[in-house]
């Protein structure tokens, strides 16, 4: 029996350069061009084998609180990993996320795995973020970096398992959470949908 | 960049605490277009929760009490003749009497600055690398440089309190000039970079110093207002009923703790605590086993109480056979009430309330959120955000547009001059401006925070997270209310304690206060005292504030509202959130009277994929772990991975 590791994920990156997508083609394998902003999904969720261990992705989307720099301080909490996106064909989405992994370096967890997706990769003849300026940028940082597309689901898979590898092994006497209660539905209403 | 706001909503709410939240993500999940700002650049208004840097700057704006009269758009274009309008507040008054104090050294600290920021602490950066296990070190300085450069392109907003998190919005880095009172240690930090700082004070692993403080300053996550959730109280009902319970994490209170003849003491409350305790006599047990077992169902036995029914509780529990220790505990820290005001069946109700929450999540009747409560506001901020609810801080509006036809508001007028029109609007308290609040007649809450370093009760175990109710030596004068945080709350440091006091004001916040804090606490750090102050914690760091308690207006006392602007209170002085939470359901209904009350937003494994069959072989995995969080069945991945497994784990 393999035993489940909870993992929060949380997407950043510029409105529009495709952090929903990203999710939608890892978790569904599928793309919409027009997604609407993820309404009513608080998190979505995908196990994918790691070792000897599940690694249970909870991957949380800003909800669009992004949009106006709004983004809440608990969006970071207890983050295992965060992907952070930007549009291969939008220089301006690179810039900003310098911003974001300096947001995260200042109220993420403190050894968080970054993981750099320059999205949209399929557009690439209208590139404007050479693949060697993310390189380059990632390992300053020692962030991992894929160029994606979600579109054509290219390096999507790669991207997680790539976050995969670098989640360090369960430290065995620490049982993962310690202590703190999750509030259940355990006492009353159960299930319906 | 900058994205247009849509001028057209259903709903408009104006602050982001707590019960302003909880109407946002109703309105949301009920499928109303939402506009959520906050003129702050942090979440929760009253209800925040700050780092240490972001708390000095917090105490620092409201010692300055300088207005913020910002240039504002001119609007009155915007306003037609059939129009009026109600100017908002500019700035908020809601808290007084900011004092802070350093017990600790402070020169020392003078050029440290709070570690985590990119430029700060090669420690931070290299030991990232070697969590990526990247081939080799980086260093970090290719970087700073750019992120210096994107700094300095945003110089409009360096100023303001900085929160917890709050994306782009102002620099970590205090920009204090050193001159106002006492907080000001953490310094505008000139930019030599990395240089650890003095490491000198890093000695004696048990003292710490007011330089670790600011440079662990991330770690504390320190609390306006110092509350509980009841295990049945009515903020947990809609934690669950809600699923915004999914968004934060607890933990239990471990201790009830009692102040009596000039000692700390642990009470006993559950049946197993009773049985376990060494402080109590075989017959001491008894009779508080009996008396609170006839609590549970008091009702039911109306002759033992009816006669004392006009008596005070604190008379009618001399009347039992009760030794005084034993009255103190049960009425001063399970009903928690006052001595010479609360009725008999008040306290009756008030000590089963109390017994009915223990053990639904551990020994005591209370929980408290991981990284404070300000969390609990933004995770109903989420909630609605995932709804389709739009988030601005740093949002100011100028005032509301009323029709002078129906009377009924119309619009908002932002700080851009964009007009922004809604069918409903929620306005916090603080919002309000002088005119419209002149009838209104305010309490004030009295609140201090400490960092010490050691708890006031210590046993073997270190992590515990306490409530100590303090009567007062006056007569009529309200209890304090103390709640003790240890670190793995994540709200301090590691070998601190984050300590919260809380009272009714009477006078200002020191004056309250103090007098619980001096019997507590040995405040003179530095100089040798008697041994018995040196078994009490040392308090490092201290400050008082007043705070406005805006809970129990009534409507009417405000002068002018329209109908359909409601509005929502400030944090009261309990210690529980039901007020904040029956205001929000009470508000939400009066809008929509037909529409269920944050109804469980679906499990993500339930959402979609019509046209995706899930994967059969799936259902087992998930069964096998105990720990789940929600009740979820299925995992929601559309297969394939998870087929692979048994193969790996062979090997």
């Amino acid at each position: 029996m393999m035993a489940i590791r909870e993992l929060k994920v949380c997407l950043l990156g510029d409105t529009g350069v495709g952090k929903s997508s990203i999710v939608c083609r890892f978790v569904q394998d599928h793309f919409d061009h027009n997604i609407s902003p993820t309404i009513g999904a608080s998190f979505m969720t995908k196990t994918v084998p790691c070792g000897n261990e599940l690694h249970k992705f909870l991957i949380w989307d800003t909800a669009g609180q992004e949009r106006f720099h709004s983004l809440a301080p608990m969006y970071y909490r207890g983050s295992a990993a965060a992907v952070i996106v930007y549009d291969i064909t939008k220089q301006d989405s690179f810039h900003t996320l310098k911003k974001w992994v300096k947001e995260l370096k200042e109220h993420g967890p403190e050894n968080i795995v970054m993981a750099i997706a320059g999205n949209k990769c399929d557009l690439s003849d209208i590139r404007e973020v050479p693949m060697k300026d993310a390189k380059e940028y990632a390992e300053s940082i020692g962030a991992i970096v894929v160029e994606t597309s979600a579109k054509n689901a290219v390096n999507i898979e790669e991207l997680f398992q790539g976050i995969s590898r670098q989640i360090p092994p369960l430290d065995p006497h620490e049982n993962g959470n310690n202590g703190a209660i999750k509030l259940g539905k355990q006492t009353s209403q159960t299930g319906g949908n | 960049m900058a994205d247009n706001l849509p001028s057209e909503f259903d709903v408009v709410v104006i602050g982001t605490g707590l019960p302003e939240s909880i109407i946002a993500a109703a309105c949301a999940r009920s499928g109303q277009r939402v506009l959520h700002v906050d003129s702050k650049n942090y979440y929760g208004g009253n209800w925040a929760s700050f780092s240490f840097s972001g708390l000095l700057s917090w105490i620092k704006e409201n010692q300055q009490n300088t207005g913020i009269s910002d240039e504002c758009e001119d609007w009155s274009k915007l306003i037609l003749e059939n129009e009026e309008v109600i100017s908002l507040s500019k700035k908020d008054k809601t808290i007084q009497h900011v004092e802070d104090f350093c017990f600790g050294d402070q020169d020392s600290a003078e050029n440290v600055e709070e570690a985590g920021a990119l430029l700060k602490l090669p420690a931070f950066g290299a030991s990232d690398v070697d969590g990526v296990a990247q081939e080799s070190e980086k260093e970090c300085t290719p970087m700073e440089n750019t992120l210096a450069e994107v700094e300095s392109q945003e110089p409009e907003k360096a100023a303001g309190t900085e929160p917890a998190g709050t994306v782009e919005g102002s620099d970590p880095e205090i920009t204090t000039e050193n001159e106002s009172s006492q907080s000001t240690a953490v310094g505008e930090s000139a930019p030599e970079t990395g240089s650890a700082p003095s490491e000198s004070s890093a000695q004696g692993p048990k003292k710490i110093t007011y330089a670790q403080i600011v440079r662990e300053g991330r770690r504390f996550n320190i609390d306006l207002v110092s509350k509980l959730l009841y295990s049945r109280g009515l903020l947990i009902d809609l934690l669950i009923k809600s699923n915004v319970s999914r968004y934060a994490e607890f933990k239990n209170a471990t201790r009830i703790l009692a102040f009596r003849e000039g000692k700390v003491e642990q009470v006993p409350c559950s049946r197993a605590d009773v049985f376990n305790s060494r402080q109590l006599t075989m017959v001491e047990k008894r009779m508080l086993m009996k008396f609170l077992t006839f609590c549970l169902d008091y009702e039911q036995h109306p002759e033992e109480y009816q006669d004392y029914e006009n008596s005070t509780f604190a008379q009618f529990l001399s009347t039992r056979k009760l030794t005084p220790s034993l009255q103190h505990f049960i009425l001063h820290s399970i009903a928690m009430v006052s001595e010479t005001e609360c009725s008999t069946l008040e306290g009756l109700q008030a000590t089963k309330k109390f017994l009915q929450c223990l053990g639904r999540y551990g020994n005591t009747p209370f929980l408290f959120p991981l990284y404070g409560q300000g969390e609990i506001p933004q995770c109903f901020c989420r909630l609605c955000a995932v709804f389709g609810g739009i988030y601005c801080l740093r949002h100011s509006v100028q005032c509301l547009v009323v029709d002078k036809e129906s009377g009924r508001c119309k619009a908002i007028v932002d700080h851009f001059g964009q007009r922004i029109s809604a069918n409903y609007f929620i306005v916090e308290d603080s919002y309000l401006s002088e005119n419209t609040c002149t009838n209104v007649c305010y309490r004030q809450i009295s609140r201090a925070v400490l960092i010490t370093d050691q708890s006031v009760l210590n046993t073997d175990a270190e992590q515990q997270v306490s409530i100590l109710t303090v009567p007062s030596e006056d007569v009529g004068k309200p209890a304090v209310c103390v709640i003790e945080l240890c670190s793995s709350t994540m709200t301090c440091m590691k070998e601190t304690y984050l300590v919260h006091l809380t009272c009714p004001s009477t006078k200002t916040a020191r004056e309250d206060l103090e007098p619980v804090v001096q019997k507590l606490f040995n405040l003179n750090a530095e100089k040798e005292t008697e041994n018995e102050e040196l078994e009490k914690p040392r308090v490092l760091w201290a400050v008082y504030f007043n705070m406005r308690d805006s809970s129990g207006v009534e409507k009417k006392s405000y002068s002018g509202l329209p109908s359909n602007v409601y509005v929502c209170s400030g944090p009261d002085s309990a210690l529980g959130n039901d007020c904040a939470v029956k205001q929000a359901e009470t508000i939400f209904h009066e809008m929509f009277p037909t529409e269920e009350f944050c109804p469980p937003a679906p499990n993500p494994e339930d959402i979609i994929y019509d046209e995706d069959e899930i994967a059969p072989e799936e259902a087992g995995l998930s069964n096998s772990t105990e720990t789940k969080p929600e009740s979820s069945t299925e995992e929601s991945s559309s297969g394939g991975s998870t087929a692979v497994k048994k193969e790996d784990n062979e090997e």
